[in-house]
């Protein structure tokens, strides 16, 4: 996806100035909204790191007294872990779960329609509300909580245990992310051209077979781009750990995020918030680039 | 929250010439009766799993106030409309909806706009600068947003635009997934059809609105209900910016009405009144996207 | 490149200027009108009522005022503070808007004492205790309007159905009953230990009834680690590990009807408000205690303030309005609309005819608001996990404590 347009033979010539000037005309728009209301906020937050910025109060110049704090603070690492060990799981979850949904609802049989859009619903659904939901569903009389006795899995509430927390957190960005992965994937799917999969029909290939070597790699781009959507977005996961478990039990779910909020919202304290926040972004960089070092090889 | 994503649809890339024909639907090796009953059986599964928590809202939303059990709970008696009469009998909803529909409806009109115009540039034209405008574009959605939330506050109160619709609308539409998805949904037009509208002698913007835009209806479908529902459950933003009554939105308008420790039941009717109108543009702008758009073909 | 290369530097130096150049400078007004915004939040729980008293209000404020206009916008409690600093720090926040002694400490540098803007009369007419919960530095913060008081309250139906004749009203005694109560298949108490939820309701409440406090009296350092914080916390451990409150409630907050305290299955509380207790136990069944006693007997009780942010536009007509409405006649109308106590001595009991409200007004002169200290948040921020972690048997009591106060002692520098 982070390729240039993949045209039929690309043309070596540079580009005129009266071409370059539509272009960026057409481009125009959206980049000074973006330079405006995006970059320009983010570069003043990652400034703010850098001062001690109180509500209301004078930013004045600390260097690198944030960070310094940062490195010598359990929280922030503490709330890293967290962060890094719930996207570690949300991800790979979510991913195979659009996977195998888009796998589902790839032909055109009487219904699918119908299926795919239940399976996108949770997408579109505010967070906070499936906050509220699920907070039900884990409690200690609720549906999840009786299903796992049942099971002679361990019932009670997961929100209150401080392992099983994220997993249950887990579950439900999975339940309303899935969707989203799911459709980019049966968009990339049925993009793939027929005569390939067919080809491998005709060489004796089973299902399976023509899946893990036909299939998948076609989707190589596709899948890079819903892993580093999705791995940014569970990094940035707040909403429903807000309403579900204030961070708790003992800070178990508390995640990089919710360190921002409270410093930044709780305690006033901007500038320590701010640093989190490019600490967040780096570490976001990071993995980002591990992805694509690893997936995003380009056809 | 950072912004929502909609979902790319690529069009099947036909050869160059003749380029009309329907890409051929996904056929290679008809699932036997078993695979079929093993693919219903997981959908349907995992129909319930997705379905199971709008179901528990709704029913738990007609309760009268009160301990919820299950499975009792989810039956739907008692029913109750009591928290609903306190939603919806709330006098100013209708301006709250009206102001909802204002900020949804004209970000979705400038979001497509202006993705539309900047993915058309980053799939089809070169220009200096490109690569790293994409990559800075994909980077900032890694900022996190209660980050940027007050400088974006201080410049648009700044330009005064605090407390208008304006200001609650600009700074949003500066989504970069949708010229993600714009750019490489467009990037999949064949490459000929802009030759032969350059060769006819059609200024680029001819070309953008009479070629661009109608093959790219179905992302715009997508993306545009995509944009609106987000717009629509917004609450943080609108809560920020929207400082008078009379600039309140559904969400951050029903949360005016709830107490500090507010009943579940009262929580989830205002979530549902909130989400029916959405449920509604989302049933008849769903099956843009649900058809997996290259049954759709290009068109002439 | 280039182009986009200088736009940025641009964009970037605009905003570095913006943010960095400070907030000041308030907007000039240049009107002859003089106008006052304030935003308040769902202190009366119905909406049109809530409507109707503001509108009243500023009618009558402005026969005596008539040149001033009066804008109040009730916002949702929902993210309150995100939305008041993030106005603040775009200089777009309102004039006078209610604040509680929580919230105080951490605005202080954005709004002005209003001690110039009360007449003496209006000052000595509240209670001593009310005055120094919205005092920093000997100055007033804040005009209060209401106060609250969170004393025992214990569920009648509870006591009968356990037989238990008497109330508590000690520490031991409430260990006491504890048994018999879980015998029968009740809570004696719950304790809601969810991060989010604020000490001053819960934890702290037992630490004053010890004879503690958060704060040394220097306030540079915590002093809840000592034989008091020790104590309390002791309690609650004896309350969860004995199963004499409900466990889940340590850690999770499901909303208040889904708790075993409104399926009336819990004698006693101390941090519920009866708004919410009536709900469930039904008027009827509320029997008002005093607070427990350990070694003292103290309660909790919060106080809701007028405050006037320092980038008021006219803060004369700001102060006109806070007088108004904080005064007597005034603050009296609200309070017993919304079902809150008087912050002044002149208003005398407002609900003796009620059995529940004229028994918790009694204890109004003798409830704090919790400590006022600037970083009183933060503290409850790196206090409340240890109590967590102690309750659910992770800690020690006193390795909880010693590392809170190890954290807390770091973030008061």
């Amino acid at each position: 996806m982070v390729a240039l347009p993949a045209g039929r033979g690309r043309r070596p010539r540079r580009p005129s100035a009266r071409e370059a000037g539509t272009a960026l005309l057409f481009v125009l728009p959206f980049l000074l909204l973006f330079i405006v209301f995006r970059f320009g906020p983010a570069i003043a937050g990652a400034v703010l790191g850098f001062t001690d910025y109180t509500i209301g109060g004078e930013a004045g110049f600390v260097g690198l007294d944030n960070f310094r704090r940062l490195v010598e603070d359990s929280t922030f690492w503490s709330a890293l872990r967290v962060t890094v060990i719930f996207t570690a799981l949300s991800v790979p979850l979510s991913m195979i779960a659009s996977l195998a949904m888009a796998v589902l609802t790839r032909r055109m049989f009487r219904g699918v329609k119908l299926f795919r859009s239940i399976f996108f619903l949770p997408v579109v659904t505010s967070l906070v509300l499936a906050g509220v939901v699920f907070t039900w569903v884990f409690s200690e009389g609720g549906p999840w909580s009786q299903a796992m006795g049942a099971l002679g899995l361990p019932a009670g509430s997961w929100l209150a245990d401080s392992v099983l927390v994220i997993p249950a957190l887990v579950l439900v960005s999975v339940w309303s992310r899935f969707g989203y992965g799911m459709l980019i994937l049966l968009a990339r799917m049925q993009d793939i051209p027929a005569e390939l999969e067919e080809a491998a029909l005709t060489d004796g290939a089973s299902a399976w077979q023509r899946f893990r070597y036909v299939t998948l790699p076609q989707m190589r781009p596709a899948l890079f781009f819903v892993a580093i959507i999705e791995t940014t977005v569970s990094f940035q996961a707040f909403d429903t750990i807000y309403v579900m478990t204030g961070g708790g039990p003992v800070r178990s779910s508390y995640t990089l995020v919710y360190m921002l909020y409270d410093q930044g919202f709780k305690y006033f304290d901007l500038g320590y918030a701010s640093a989190v926040g490019v600490a967040l972004f780096v570490l976001t960089i990071i993995v980002a680039l591990i992805q694509r070092l690893t997936l995003g090889r380009e056809k | 929250m950072t912004d929502t994503l909609a979902p790319p649809a690529a069009v099947t890339p036909d050869p160059p010439v003749p380029p009309r024909r329907r890409s051929r639907p996904y056929r290679p090796g008809q699932p036997s009766l078993v695979a079929k009953i093993v693919r219903t059986g997981l959908l349907l599964l995992g129909a319930v799993v997705t379905l199971f928590p709008f179901y528990a809202m709704v029913v738990l939303s007609f309760k009268p106030a009160g301990p919820v059990t299950f499975p009792d709970s989810l039956l739907p008696w008692p029913f109750s409309t009591e928290a609903y009469d306190q939603v919806v009998g709330a006098k100013s909803v209708l301006r709250w909806m009206w102001n909802t529909v204002i900020y949804s409806v004209v970000s979705v009109v400038g979001v497509l706009l202006f993705a539309s115009m900047a993915g058309y540039a980053f799939a089809k034209k070169r220009f200096p600068g490109k690569e790293a405008m994409f990559w800075s574009f994909l980077a900032m959605l890694m900022v996190p947003y209660h980050v940027t939330m007050i400088p974006t506050f201080i410049i648009i109160s700044e330009l005064n635009g605090v407390d208008t619709y304006w200001g609650m609308i600009v700074p949003t539409l500066a989504n970069a997934q949708a010229v993600f998805l714009m750019r490489q949904f467009i990037a999949s037009l064949p490459d000929s059809l802009f030759e032969a509208a350059r060769l006819d002698g059609c200024s680029e913007w001819r070309v953008y609105v009479s070629i661009v835009l109608p093959l790219i209806k179905p992302i715009m479908a997508t993306l545009g209900v995509f944009v609106f529902l987000w717009h629509w459950n917004d609450f943080l933003w609108p809560l920020i910016v929207g400082q008078s009554l009379d600039m309140r939105t559904l969400t951050t308008g029903i949360a005016s009405l709830q107490q500090e420790n507010v009943p579940l039941n009262m929580l989830l009717a205002g979530s549902v009144v909130a989400f029916v109108p959405i449920f509604m543009a989302y049933l008849i702008g769903q099956r843009y996207f649900t058809e997996g758009v290259s049954t759709t073909g290009i068109k002439g | 490149m280039r182009v986009q290369k200088s736009l940025s530097a641009i964009a970037v130096a605009l905003v570095a200027a913006l943010a960095a150049g400070g907030c000041g400078g308030s907007d000039s007004g240049g009107s002859d009108k003089k106008s006052v915004t304030m935003w308040i939040y769902p202190v009366i729980a119905d909406e049109a009522k809530h409507r109707a008293y503001w509108d009243e209000t500023i009618t009558a404020f402005k026969a005596k005022h008539p040149d001033t206009e009066v804008k109040v916008e009730i916002f949702p409690w929902a993210n309150r503070d995100q939305a008041l600093a993030t106005a603040i720090a775009g200089n777009k926040g309102p004039d006078v808007v209610y604040l509680i002694p929580d919230q105080l400490p951490k605005y202080a540098r954005n709004i002005e004492p209003v001690d110039a803007y009360l007449d003496d009369a209006a000052k000595s007419d509240y209670h001593e205790n009310v005055i120094k919960s919205v005092s920093i530095d000997g100055k007033m913060m804040g005009a209060p309007v209401l106060t609250s008081s969170q004393p025992l309250t214990c569920n009648k139906k509870v006591f009968e159905a356990v037989g238990q004749q008497t109330y508590p009203s000690s520490w031991n005694d409430l260990l006491a009953m504890a048994p018999a109560f879980k015998a029968k298949g009740f809570d004696i108490t719950s304790y809601p230990g969810d991060i989010k939820n604020t000490l001053n309701l819960t934890f702290y409440p037992l630490l004053w009834q010890a004879g503690g406090d958060v704060f040394s009296a220097d306030g540079k350092s915590v002093a809840f680690d000592g034989d008091a914080g020790r104590k309390a916390l002791g309690l609650v451990k004896q309350l969860v590990d004995g199963g004499y409150t409900e466990k889940s409630l340590i850690t999770t907050q499901p909303p208040v009807e889904q708790t075993r305290l409104a399926q009336n299955k819990v004698g006693c509380v101390w941090h519920s408000p009866t708004s919410e207790l009536e709900k469930f136990w039904g008027k009827e069944n509320i029997k008002v205690l005093p607070p427990l006693t350990e070694t003292k007997s103290v309660a909790y009780g919060t106080v809701g303030s007028l405050s006037m942010l320092k980038g008021a536009q006219d803060k004369k007509a700001a102060g006109e309005w806070i007088a108004f409405v904080s005064g007597a006649e005034q603050a009296k109308k609200y309070d017993l609309s919304s079902n809150f106590f008087s912050a002044k001595k002149s208003a005398g009991a407002l609900y003796t005819s009620d059995p529940v409200l004229g028994e918790m007004e009694k204890f109004v002169s003798t409830t704090t608001p919790g400590p006022l200290h600037e970083k009183a948040r933060d503290v409850q921020g790196v206090l409340a996990p240890e109590i967590q972690a102690a309750l659910l048997g992770k800690k020690s009591v006193d390795q909880a404590l010693s590392d809170a106060a190890k954290a807390a002692n770091q973030l008061l520098g």
